[in-house]
């Protein structure tokens, strides 16, 4: 019951938080994003993850870095509580798992290609197509949140929604992807720096 | 007619009991008419287990999940170490449900395979058939999934075989076992090349 009570206020609180922007605000907003888009050459970042699954008693946490550079190159690595890295690079995939070292090829999957291309438009947050997702803009305090829900069917099948968070910069701090039974995956960052010199070893298997 | 229905009532006595002969398991009264497996069995626990899948030539990663719902209940889960989720299975009681599975592993050997191998994961309490001794181990035979399993115990249980005949079918080994966790758990096939192997990390 006193569960039932703290869902109802964090709903209300919710609601009040987030109201829906307007167009003109909307516009100005993805303007924002993807002009920094552009010109972010590279992006390193520390982040969280937390897995919510609903019968848990706690998420479970994990973090580590990210490392991107312009146009395709992005390394997600998990420092704790385990090691693994994941490199997208020339439409494959590198896996280090603790030191087991292992390489998938892309450039047939379809489902991976768009993973792939998903995970460095989410970092950036530059995912406003109109023809792949339905698109909702809301204001939350200082920051903005979008919702991004996928159209494809297929892919709605695993994601039934991406909401993701923007400074007031048009910076990406969070990004929380949502299954169609509610479980989810949040992602905060932290620490974020652009255009620093990156050097292509950061991304070698 | 008699001497063909003798013999081969000899046989079948001969190749029930031959993984015992092979092993050297020495028959003992029973002591424990039940055996317990206490590493899935805590209702106030999150089981978070860093996984690595070896399954022919290929090997994948991500986490395993593990709760106990309620006390007949159990929800196992994998996902990536991206959070997306591959499988989703309830079990309550003899009750098994596929609450979701990614397409590509929809595939009924492979689901038939993990939900035994995971039922005898989470299984806490069985029925002792037979008991046996070796190397200061005992060694407790009982029914899961319809097929005999040796319950390996020392101080903890750190051995579960499925035998079939003579030979070691499935070997779930239970190690770093503390406060009725076991830290590392491996789940090896020998009849296909499938072998699982979790950390845990919580």
């Amino acid at each position: 019951m006193r569960n039932l009570f703290f869902i109802f206020f964090l709903s209300v609180f919710a609601i009040q938080a987030q109201t829906k922007m307007d167009p003109v605000n909307a516009k100005a907003l993805q303007s924002k994003v993807k002009a920094l888009s552009k010109t972010s050459q590279t992006i390193t970042s520390d982040f969280i993850q937390y897995k919510h699954l609903d019968f848990l008693n706690n998420d479970i946490k994990t973090s580590g870095k990210l490392s991107f550079k312009a146009p395709d190159l992005v390394k997600w690595e998990y420092v704790d509580p385990f090691s693994y890295a994941i490199v997208f690079k020339e439409e494959k995939l590198y896996i280090n798992d603790n030191g087991n070292k292992s390489k998938i090829d892309i450039g047939s999957n379809k489902m991976f290609k768009q993973l792939n291309g998903l995970i460095i438009a989410s970092v950036k947050g530059d995912m406003f197509d109109d023809n792949a997702f339905n698109i909702t803009y809301y204001v939350d305090g200082k920051n903005s949140l979008v919702h991004f829900n996928p159209k494809e069917e297929k892919m709605a099948k695993y994601i039934k929604s991406f909401h993701i968070t923007f400074n007031a910069k048009g910076d990406v701090v969070e990004v929380k992807m949502i299954e169609p039974s509610d479980d989810y995956t949040k992602i905060v960052f932290s620490n974020k720096v652009l255009n620093k010199t990156l050097p292509n070893e950061v991304f070698a298997h | 007619m008699r001497y063909l229905l003798i013999s081969i009532s000899f046989i079948l006595l001969f190749s029930c009991g031959s993984y015992t002969k092979k092993y050297n398991l020495e028959s003992v009264d029973i002591k424990n008419s039940v055996i317990q497996n206490p590493y899935f069995s805590s209702l106030d626990k999150d089981y978070v287990y860093k996984a690595n899948i070896e399954v022919y030539d290929n090997t994948f990663g991500g986490l395993f999940i593990v709760k106990k719902i309620s006390k007949v209940e159990h929800r196992i889960v994998f996902t990536t170490e991206m959070g997306n989720k591959l499988f989703d299975f309830s079990y309550k009681e003899s009750d098994f449900k596929v609450n979701s599975i990614l397409e590509a592993l929809d595939r009924k050997i492979l689901i038939n395979i993990l939900e035994k191998d995971f039922r005898v994961l989470i299984t806490e309490n069985l029925n002792t058939i037979e008991e046996y001794a070796t190397n200061n181990n005992s060694v407790y035979k009982t029914i899961l999934n319809k097929k005999p399993h040796y319950y390996y115990k020392k101080e903890y249980l750190n051995k579960i075989i499925n035998a079939k005949g003579g030979k070691e079918k499935i070997i779930f080994t239970f190690s770093e076992i503390s406060d009725n966790i076991a830290k590392k758990i491996e789940i090896k096939h020998n009849n296909i090349k499938l072998k699982i192997n979790l950390k845990s990390i919580n």
